[in-house]
């Protein structure tokens, strides 16, 4: 007999509850829908300045080696900004070559590496067979003001390091006859890694 | 019983004088060791080096190898403190120096490692580079020519690889005694 009232005022409360769930979950389609609009207003509106996320390796001005930050293109410069600080710029127009590659990673750097080695009975070795993630390597090939020839190397996520390419050609770097056969290597190479 | 005690104190006697008359010219041997090492690094200090860019020869090496090879051996080379000034390949400011000595890199062996291969097997996967090493004065004699090899077998990104061979340069030039003083150089041709 309770068990019959409980269940009479279970059901009577929760007519409600998923109306407000259905309500909720529409409004959250909707603001998705709408987020995703505004991104691809972003992306087609060219008077914006270009940026992306990316991994300093080594090489560009005076930005602090694998450093993470905002890559982007300002004006006539590019420029690297790392978190809180004045950012390092390169003049465009002194970019003499863009070349594209790809890397497959470890995730996690040297925690990750200590952990995987704490484990017993090698199950480290099976969490590295899983915890790796591909990059493209974005190198460029810049003078400086004396002429001397300067490469930097940016680790970027995949897709990322072809719309920077696009962005540099746009605003007039040349790329050179090399860039295709570089980019049959790294291809050659990314091969490599996955086997 | 006696004797043989007093013969070991003037045994015991004996390797004291000996070693007496023995430190000062050690230590004077080691004080003349230092000096030329001092002189040699003076006399290398006179000269200035430009580093020219990586050339793969014949080898599909990315380019981003051959950019890090050539970003770490300047950072290397200045690091090193052995020449006054380190110039990049195509520096205006290089042609102005007396004293300058051309370093070329030739690619001659590449093997593409794998680091999840490392982290996995640990004894396969190891991203090895072999290259050519030359120092040349202006005029294009020879001063000095090495192979040296660079590798990453453990931990860090293949492009480590590229570090580790532009250090093994570094400590290569530095240790061998090639000619800095202005005579004409002997050619130094040797394996590392």
């Amino acid at each position: 007999m309770d068990r019959l009232v409980v269940s009479r005022i279970h059901s009577d409360g929760y007519h409600p509850d998923r109306r407000q769930a259905l309500w909720l979950s529409a409004a959250l389609i909707c603001c998705s829908l709408t987020a995703s609009a505004q991104k691809i207003t972003q992306r087609g509106d060219t008077s914006a300045p270009f940026r992306t996320q990316a991994t300093h390796l080594l090489g560009f001005a005076n930005a602090k080696n694998n450093g993470t930050g905002t890559l982007s293109v300002q004006g006539d410069s590019l420029q690297f900004q790392q978190n809180g600080k004045p950012g390092a710029t390169v003049k465009i127009a002194l970019v003499r070559a863009v070349f594209l590659g790809a890397e497959s990673k470890q995730v996690g750097g040297l925690p990750m590496t200590l952990g995987k080695d704490a484990v017993p009975f090698g199950g480290g070795r099976v969490v590295s067979l899983f915890a790796h993630k591909k990059y493209e390597t974005l190198s460029l090939e810049y003078l400086d003001a004396d002429g001397g020839i300067h490469g930097a190397i940016f680790q970027l996520t995949k897709g990322q390091g072809e719309l920077v390419k696009n962005e540099l050609i746009a605003q007039g770097v040349t790329i050179s006859s090399r860039q295709d056969q570089s980019t049959k290597e790294s291809a050659a190479e990314a091969r490599h890694e996955n086997k | 019983m006696k004797t043989s005690k007093c013969n070991l104190w003037i045994a015991c006697g004996m390797a004291l004088v000996a070693i007496i008359l023995a430190l000062p010219g050690r230590l004077h041997g080691q004080t003349a060791a230092s000096k030329s090492s001092g002189d040699k690094e003076a006399s290398a200090t006179r000269w200035s080096l430009q580093v020219d860019q990586v050339d793969p020869g014949n080898l599909d090496l990315a380019y981003s190898f051959q950019l890090a090879i050539y970003e770490n051996l300047v950072e290397e080379l200045k690091k090193a403190k052995q020449f006054q000034q380190v110039f990049r390949d195509g520096d205006l400011k290089a042609s102005d120096v007396p004293n300058l000595l051309v370093l070329k890199t030739t690619v001659e062996k590449y093997t593409p490692g794998s680091e999840t291969q490392r982290a996995v097997t640990t004894v396969s996967g190891a991203t090895k580079l072999t290259v050519r090493s030359q120092l040349l004065t202006r005029e294009g004699k020879v001063v000095l020519e090495r192979t040296v090899n660079g590798d990453v077998r453990f931990f860090g990104s293949n492009l480590r690889a590229t570090h580790n061979l532009a250090h093994n340069i570094a400590k290569t030039i530095k240790q061998t005694s090639w000619s800095g003083s202005g005579q004409p150089p002997a050619t130094l041709t040797d394996q590392l």
